[in-house]
């Protein structure tokens, strides 16, 4: 019997199906077969697809449904099979005993990605926005924006803090890299994306208790250590505690924050704000020991004797590169790290009114030094061995530098630092130029003979990037570091001891602060899984495939142009001697305008997704058939009518799924193919609006859809009218209804959904109810009785009982 | 000229065949299709016998079976069946009768195209001249008419067709021989396959074997289109060679290019080629296909690799959309080649096309989109100077092509 067969028989002929994850109902005859080499016991006649969906074979599909007969449309199931001279559809070939399938192989492999790229080439929308897939921490931007947009911004803020905890600081001090690959710059200026989550930041720090992403886990009992207070330890300390478990935070310095304290400026970061901001993690109950350093205070095997159970090590890099040229000893050369701190602890620092500076470099760091003196009333040269577009910092930092009145050198690398009375009198620089790229993508610079000059200064601060100090590491067995002095972890991010974890600066080497924070998440979910007694090597596995996300197309629709709502920022002039906080911070009303101009630019389907899901599977990172003629790909209205499912016809791969299942499932036969060729589509007769079908909205067709072309539209209905003169308490409403909405009563079907007055329940209450029965007591006025309207029906005596 | 004209369908009648072939049991007509070496007209060649021996080994579970005699003529450009049926109806009905009375079906359906008027008129007198011996038969035949276009005639579409939905075309096994019309056993065969049964059951497959080659017996309809001197239908035996059939049109009329044998998804062979025999085994060797059995002979000055975008953007037009490397890779196929006739083509447009036939021969779910990777193959290795010429000299080798398109496909990658 084929399987096409099978789908034809009366009910009580038919083979009961047999569901792809659990077990073969006892009475099935079955019969062996091969796949990949591995016997599988399949019941006689199913598809050979079941079969391997049973034993745990991921045979790829996009078109297959147990409740249909097999299409064989997307291709992607198909299987070698002995016997056949080429390849068939897994989902179509009932099992043969004795059969022998191969359903991986290379050539399969090839195969099935070129089907997925031929999908995707005429798959017009939106995947995933591509600031999501830029930002590490993957925030889900277009959410938070399009909350705000609305008002309402302490649930945005909870959504940015499901992977991101501190939004103001964020806000202020990230480099942006999601802003960089915003859509909406493509046609004009990008959302001021950071500026937006800073200022839900701002709103919810004032809050007396933040408010968190997830309600806080209930006491696991097990207790875990973060070293390093900075971002990537903090960050893993607070989800570590949002998952119930006793978190330490220790670190060497009196105070919070790591590097956000110690080596950001207050011009950019007000420590105030950081505090309350940083509070958040103390408010689920972690614990701060300051003044503990590493090495010093503690080993690590001191944490595990003290009954914790696992260890995040995020102590940063702390130590600056040394130039390695004469006269470095020097009094004058100061190190940048240092400087930094005593200027952020309030500590006198040799840069004054009248000092002449050179800062080294073209990072972040180089750039705080250079403006912090020039806020100290120094005059503040910066020299760099590349050109502009080469700088570690972001361009606005460069920029206002330049602003501020601090000169930039390019193409200039210092050769010794020149001595005067005994102390450093002056740089000597040789100019540069640029040859062949090196490791890092950026050009190499080559000293150009005999271009040697010298700057006159009094202080020199080389801050040419820091490494971790790794001096407790001969105490800490079972550690490795690498070539660069960075702890070695895998994908999970935990080292070659278990139970000891590590991210950020010390585990990367110097990076952003973004990039520490999304760390620290990872950490924090690792942890999680590990004190679950999870398999860590396939965590690391599990993390590296959430990470590596594809962006799949790029097709900008059309939205009025509105230039980006500027930040107010603090006049150059008053930034002389001040350092007072830069960006002063939007309004309610300028972010929620800036929030607004964002395109949206996402799926709703992105996550459920079968098409993305088996993209990323197979490493569809780009697609050749790209940007050519309109008349290669298609266009369709969206067809938004019908008041429960949205139908995007741009998304649909022509599976036929919902041809399928609304003709022999529902029996509504909603859908057909339509047109001829290429231009085939799956749509209503006509193509006409779903509404005007025989469609009874059950919903089956958008959940039966592999990607995002028909799905349920999110429910808006405030209320309804009963006209009770007419009803004859059939109680059909009650039986149909699929949210169970409506319920009986002692008066039949009355419902008590909004009738009285109260919301009984709410949206999404509704969507998970088991029973009609409302969560919030109906105001029975004073009555004894059950709720019933007076003019039907009088009280009558109980027909059975009593 | 051919190699044998001992037989010739288009001479033959079907007088006395049915009556014939009822006094023999189905296996002993079974028997003589199989020393007939008879094969399916329609393309890929499938032994009759066999076929015949399926369905009725089907039907005999199952209780009942059709038999369909497909003279839809999907290549517009070659009209077989039409001129079968207006030259010699009673050969398809009896054929057809024949076939019903071996696989045990009653119901029988003569598949036509919607605009073969002419020929369906010549059927429904012969139908009506051989109403009392079908009724003797107890064979019932009904004249179907296909939904016009080119997927109308693939065999599984035209299931699909006869079953009141749109044609499209259904995964195999199932062959139709097990479960075809309503998943009862269907024999779906060629008008012209059919039509030779009557003349191998009344007179014995020898004459018929006479004709043809080992692989191949008997003659076949092929239509000689292009720069002949008279483009018509002739009946030519197996084994010829593509330069007789080219002879029996009267010849070219200008110096040849190429020819292209098997219709819109056939390959094309260089100009050469004339030895090349109309044989199913040789034209797979050659690369291309019998397919509709229309043998275009291509002059010289037509740039080759237009005439190949010109097939595929024919092709995207007709697939059926069932399966997703038919209807998504006929288009960026031809859109390869759109942009490599518009002076937009790459070397890495080579290789590329290479993979984009082995996907569509390897992971198509019919004929339609297997066979068509034969024009992409073919057109490469027979003719690589047109393609050298457009990509790397950025002219069009015959100095016709007009740019059809402004920007081509680019790779996007994740950022």
């Amino acid at each position: 019997m084929s399987l096409l067969e099978r789908y034809t028989q009366p009910a009580e002929s038919q083979i009961p199906t047999v569901s792809h994850h659990g077990e073969i109902p006892s009475g099935q005859p079955t019969c062996t077969i091969e796949i990949d080499g591995q016997e599988v016991t399949a019941v006689v006649g199913e598809a050979i697809l079941r079969a391997a969906q049973r034993a745990g074979f991921d045979v790829p599909t996009l078109c297959d449904d147990e409740k249909l007969a097999p299409a064989a449309a997307c291709r992607m199931c198909l299987v070698e099979v002995e016997g056949f001279d080429r390849p068939l559809p897994a989902c179509h070939l009932p099992v043969q005993p004795g059969m022998k399938v191969k359903a991986t192989s290379d050539g399969l492999f090839k195969m099935r990605k070129q089907n997925l790229e031929y999908i995707l080439s005429d798959h017009n929308a939106y995947c995933m926005p591509p600031c999501q897939i830029g930002c590490p921490t993957h925030i889900d931007i277009p959410g938070y924006l399009e909350l705000m947009a609305k008002g309402q911004h302490v649930e945005a803020a909870r959504l940015v803090k499901e992977v991101l905890p501190f939004p103001y600081a964020l806000g202020l001090v990230c480099p942006r890299p999601c802003q960089e690959v915003c859509r909406r710059g493509l046609i004009e200026e990008e959302i001021a994306i950071c500026q937006c989550h800073g200022y839900t930041g701002e709103l919810v720090m004032e809050m007396e208790k933040a408010p968190t992403p997830f309600p806080q886990e209930s006491a696991t009992g097990k207790r875990v250590a973060v070293v390093g207070a900075g971002p990537a330890g903090m960050t893993c300390a607070y989800y570590s505690a949002l998952k119930g478990h006793a978190v330490t935070v220790f670190d060497m310095m009196e105070k919070q924050g790591g590097m956000l304290r110690y080596g950001i400026p207050e011009y950019r970061l007000p420590k105030v704000k950081l505090d309350k901001e940083l509070n958040s993690v103390w408010q689920l109950g972690a614990e701060f020991k300051g003044g503990m350093k590493l090495g010093r205070d503690f080993t690590i095997d001191d944490l595990f004797a003290q009954g914790y159970d696992a260890v995040f090590l995020g102590i940063g890099a702390w130590a600056s590169n040394e130039l390695r040229i004469p006269g470095e000893d020097l009094p004058g050369k100061i190190e940048a790290i240092s400087y930094l701190r005593a200027n952020a602890s309030g500590e006198p620092v040799p840069v004054g009114k009248g000092s002449k500076v050179v800062v080294v470099g073209g990072g972040f760091t180089t750039f705080d030094c250079a403006r912090s003196s020039r806020r100290l009333g120094a005059d503040v040269t910066v020299v760099y061995r590349r050109s502009r577009k080469e700088m570690g910092a972001h361009y606005s930092e460069v920029d206002d530098a330049e602003h501020e009145g601090i000169r930039i050198e390019f193409f200039s690398a210092p050769v010794r630092i020149v001595e005067k009375n005994g102390r450093v009198g002056g740089v000597e620089l040789q100019r540069m130029q640029l040859g062949e790229p090196d490791a890092s993508g950026r050009r190499r610079p080559i000293p150009i003979p005999g271009s040697e000059y010298v700057i006159e200064c009094d202080t020199v601060i080389p801050a040419i990037g820091q490494v971790p100090v790794l001096d407790w590491y001969d105490h800490a067995p079972g550690l490795r570091k690498s070539r660069r002095e960075t702890i070695v972890t895998n994908a999970a991010l935990m080292t070659d001891r278990p139970g000891v974890f590590s991210g950020g600066d010390c585990q990367m080497g110097t990076v952003t602060v973004i990039q520490a924070v999304a760390q620290g998440k990872l950490a924090a979910k690792a942890i999680d899984r590990y004190l679950n007694g999870a398999d860590m090597a396939r965590v690391a596995a599990e993390i590296t495939e959430e990470e590596s996300v594809p962006e799949l197309i790029d097709i900008v629709p059309y939205k009025p142009e509105e230039p980006q709502v500027r930040m107010p920022f603090l006049p150059f002039e008053e930034r002389m001697q001040s350092f007072e906080l830069i960006e002063s911070g939007y309004s309610k009303a300028a972010a929620e305008k800036e929030a607004a101009r964002c395109l949206q630019c996402v799926c709703p389907d992105v996550g459920r997704c079968h098409l993305q899901r088996l993209s990323v599977e197979h490493g569809l990172t780009e697609n050749r058939f790209h940007r050519a003629e309109p008349l290669d790909y298609h266009d369709y209205e969206y067809d938004l009518s019908h008041d429960f499912i949205l139908r995007d016809l741009n998304k649909c791969i022509n599976c036929t799924q919902c041809v399928r299942i609304c003709r022999d499932v529902i029996g509504a036969n909603c859908y057909g193919l339509m047109g001829v060729g290429y231009d085939s589509i799956v749509t209503t007769p006509w193509n006409v609006s779903l509404s005007y079908t025989d469609c009874v909205s059950c919903g089956a067709c958008a959940e039966t859809c592999p990607t995002g072309a028909l799905m349920m539209r999110e429910r808006e209905l405030q209320t309804y009218e009963l006209d009770i003169t007419r009803c004859i308490y059939c109680g059909d409403c009650v039986e149909v209804c699929p949210h169970a909405a409506l319920g009986e009563t002692p008066n039949f079907e009355l419902s008590t959904y909004q009738r009285f007055g109260a919301t009984v329940l709410a949206k999404e209450e509704l969507a998970v109810a088991g029973t009609w029965r409302p969560s919030e007591t109906i105001p029975l006025n004073g009555q004894r009785s059950p709720v019933r309207p007076p003019e039907v029906r009088p009280p009558a005596p109980p027909r059975w009982g009593a | 000229m051919p190699a044998s004209t001992s037989f010739r369908l288009l001479e033959t009648e079907a007088d006395g065949a049915l009556e014939r072939a009822r006094s023999l049991s189905p296996d002993e007509t079974i028997a003589v299709v199989e020393r007939s070496g008879l094969r399916g007209r329609g393309g890929a060649g499938f032994p009759l016998a066999q076929k015949l021996r399926a369905t009725r080994t089907a039907a005999t579970l199952a209780g009942a079976a059709y038999v369909v005699a497909n003279a839809y003529d999907a290549d517009p450009d070659s009209p077989l069946s039409r001129t079968l049926l207006e030259r010699k109806p009673d050969l398809v009905i009896d054929g057809l009768a024949i076939a019903a009375h071996v696989v045990g079906a009653e119901q029988c359906y003569l598949y036509l195209h919607p605009e073969a008027t002419r020929a369906r008129s010549c059927a429904e007198a012969a139908l009506s001249r051989r109403i009392e011996s079908l009724q003797e038969a107890g064979t019932r035949v009904a004249i179907a008419l296909g939904p016009g276009g080119f997927m109308g005639g693939e065999e599984s579409a035209l299931l699909a067709v006869l079953e009141n939905k749109r044609a499209m075309a259904r995964q195999r096994p199932p062959w139709p021989a097990e479960q075809g019309i309503a998943l009862r056993p269907t024999l779906v065969s060629s008008a012209e396959t059919l039509a030779a049964l009557p003349p191998i059951v009344r007179d014995g497959p020898e004459a018929f074997r006479v004709a043809g080659t080992a692989g191949s017996r008997g003659t076949k309809l092929v239509s000689v289109t292009g720069a002949v001197a008279s483009p018509a239908v002739y009946e030519v035996a197996f084994g010829s060679t593509l330069g007789e059939v080219i002879q029996a049109a009267g010849g070219v009329t200008t110096a040849l290019k190429g020819i292209h044998v098997g219709g819109p998804t056939g390959g094309i062979l260089n100009a050469t080629r004339t030895g090349v025999r109309l044989d199913y085994e040789e034209l797979k060797a050659a690369g291309t296909h019998l397919g509709s059995g229309q043998v275009r002979a291509i002059p010289e000055g037509v740039c080759i690799v237009n005439e190949a975008a010109r097939l595929f953007s024919y092709l995207a037009r007709e697939t059926c959309a069932i399966c997703v490397p038919c209807r998504v890779g006929t288009k960026r196929v031809g859109g390869i080649l759109e942009s490599i006739t518009s002076g937009l083509g790459r070397e890495s447009d080579l290789p590329w096309l290479a993979e984009l036939a082995d996907h569509l021969n390897e992971f198509s779910l019919c004929g339609f989109g297997i066979t068509s990777a034969s024009i992409i193959r073919t057109t490469m290795s027979e003719f690589p100077d047109d393609y050298r010429t457009h990509i790397v000299e950025g002219r069009c080798p015959t100095g016709t092509c007009t740019p059809v398109r402004a920007r081509r496909y680019e790779t996007m990658a994740q950022p």
